[in-house]
């Protein structure tokens, strides 16, 4: 398996529009990444570029300490696999799965080795003789999987292969990617819109938007610690709630609530007494308590937990994650209190951290 | 499963018998080959047009039970196999009917005799009808050696053939 560098890179197009933007990363052996962000971002461009399937405009892509950035696709040793599944319809799985190798004239005797070895892994083993239109999508992405296997590629490259999937397919084939990392060991890179994807699969994620890299750091670093105010809305279901606050004597006054600050959030806040700030909240750090009053204008039970959304004072909205099942008409009033709280610069939407000034 | 001959055994089961069905196309290449030299004849009477006609007619049987023939030998089924080593033995037997009769006969067209089949044209007839037979009868040996081989590695794994 492999190292992957990608270094400065950034994508303009003939029409000079740019599509990524100084893009660094360093994947290390067997690491899983996950490139998230809403759609034209830039991370499924990125991954083309990577692949070699787009050029890159600047920058470096280093395999192994090689420099591949102008090397073809076909010689980079890197294995896609593609939300269409790219399957030929006229060919058998075992055909389709044996396809590149027989391209490159390997021997055939090697390449059913490796077909049945795969297929073993994938669990297709009773499938091989069938045609793509037989199988189900979660089955022809698998065997789009297997193509790659059988290459034994340095690199693994996932361009959103559940997004034709069901919902209930999506999650048992996200799975077996999981497991399928886990037992190749292999260095892979994948593209999702889908932050649940993201937070399930990735070692690392690099969360993306408007072809600027955003954060990278693990799942837990992003949902816990987000690096600025993009990565706290997209990063956790449902998204992060916003309200504008100023800091002000120990506590954080916005319209219509007025919030205690706990002694590590003042020290926080110090430089920004008397200043605006924007203060995060995750609906399921949303809790019943007595700071802020939140009138109810819906109720969704989840069966564990139970959503409810509502306005604030300043009719400014909020969603809560309740633990528990509430029945909460339109119009009754609850108090919550904010568990856990993200403050973010107004200015620039930057995280503020401890021992960071204004 | 590790040798050699058990892996390129076990390949038959995922692969087609893509030699022998290709035989069997090459054998329909062949007799559009010898449908097509047949024109050349100088045909003045009524037995070489009958002839040329039923030719014409067997043709296209033969395109047909070929092609169906070269499609069951892909899948292994020996029943195909059979049936084209019937072809085979036709296409021989053809070569006796018009070519090898028309080759020394002459007929009289506008008050004048002429050689139905030029040797030029009878050779190649005669060629393309053999090679046609060829192709057959080989395509139809290495589809029952295969289909007996993998159902005989099917057996050695407990499958069904």
């Amino acid at each position: 398996m492999a190292q992957l560098n990608v270094q400065h890179v950034d994508k303009i197009y003939d029409n000079n529009v740019q599509a990524v933007f100084d893009f660094n990363l360093d994947v290390k052996d067997g690491e899983l990444i996950v490139l998230v962000g809403p759609s034209g971002c830039g991370k499924s461009t990125t991954l083309r570029m990577i692949a070699g399937l787009e050029d890159i405009s600047a920058g470096h892509l280093l395999l192994d300490g090689k420099d591949i950035t102008q090397t073809p696709a076909k010689d980079r040793d890197m294995a896609m696999v593609f939300q269409s599944y790219a399957l030929y319809g006229h060919m058998t799985i075992y055909e389709n799965m044996a396809f590149s190798l027989t391209l490159r004239k390997e021997n055939p005797n090697v390449i059913h080795k490796k077909v049945l070895a795969a297929a073993e892994i994938l669990g297709l083993t009773s499938q091989l003789n069938k045609k793509p239109s037989q199988l189900s999508g979660g089955q022809r992405q698998r065997v789009a999987m297997g193509r790659s296997i059988v290459r034994n590629p340095k690199v693994f490259l996932f361009d959103e292969p559940l997004s034709n999937l069901d919902a209930k397919l999506r999650g048992a084939t996200r799975r077996e990617i999981l497991l399928l990392h886990k037992r190749l060991q292999a260095t892979m890179l994948y593209v999702t819109h889908d932050q649940t994807e993201a937070l399930t699969l990735a070692d690392r994620i690099v969360c993306m938007s408007m072809g600027h890299v955003q954060q990278v750091g693990t799942p837990l670093e992003l949902y816990d610690a987000p690096a600025n105010r993009f990565v706290a809305s997209f990063i956790g279901l449902p998204p992060m709630n916003f309200f504008e606050a100023t800091v002000r004597d120990g506590y954080l006054e916005g319209k219509g609530f007025r919030a205690a600050l706990n002694e590590e959030e003042k020290g926080i806040l110090l430089p920004y007494a008397g200043k605006e700030i924007e203060l995060g909240v995750r609906p399921e750090d949303v809790i019943q308590g007595d700071d802020v009053a939140m009138n109810v204008f819906s109720n969704e039970n989840l069966g564990m937990n139970t959503l409810v959304h509502g306005h604030l004072g300043g009719g400014e909205k909020v969603s809560a994650k309740l633990r528990g099942w509430y029945d909460f008409k339109n119009g009754d009033n609850v108090n919550i209190a904010f568990a856990r709280k993200h403050f973010f610069d107004k200015e620039n939407g930057v995280a503020i951290r401890k021992g960071e000034s204004a | 499963m590790n040798d050699e001959k058990s892996i390129r055994l076990d390949r038959m089961r995922y692969t087609k018998n893509t030699l022998a069905s290709g035989l069997a196309l090459l054998a329909i290449f062949f007799d559009v080959f010898f449908f097509i030299s047949i024109y050349e004849s100088n045909v003045g009477s009524w037995y070489y047009n009958i002839t040329i006609g039923a030719s014409i007619l067997y043709n296209l049987i033969f395109l047909l039970a070929a092609f169906l023939c070269s499609e069951g030998i892909k899948n292994y089924k020996q029943a195909y196999a059979y049936v084209m080593v019937i072809l085979g033995v036709i296409q021989i037997v053809r070569i006796f009917i018009y070519p090898m009769k028309a080759h020394t006969a002459a007929v009289t067209i506008q008050e004048q005799a002429v050689t139905v089949m030029e040797s030029g044209q009878f050779v190649r007839c005669v060629l393309y009808l053999a090679i046609s037979a060829a192709c057959l009868f080989a395509g139809a040996y290495v589809g029952i050696t295969r289909s007996r081989q993998l159902s005989a590695h099917l057996k050695s794994l407990g499958l069904a053939a």
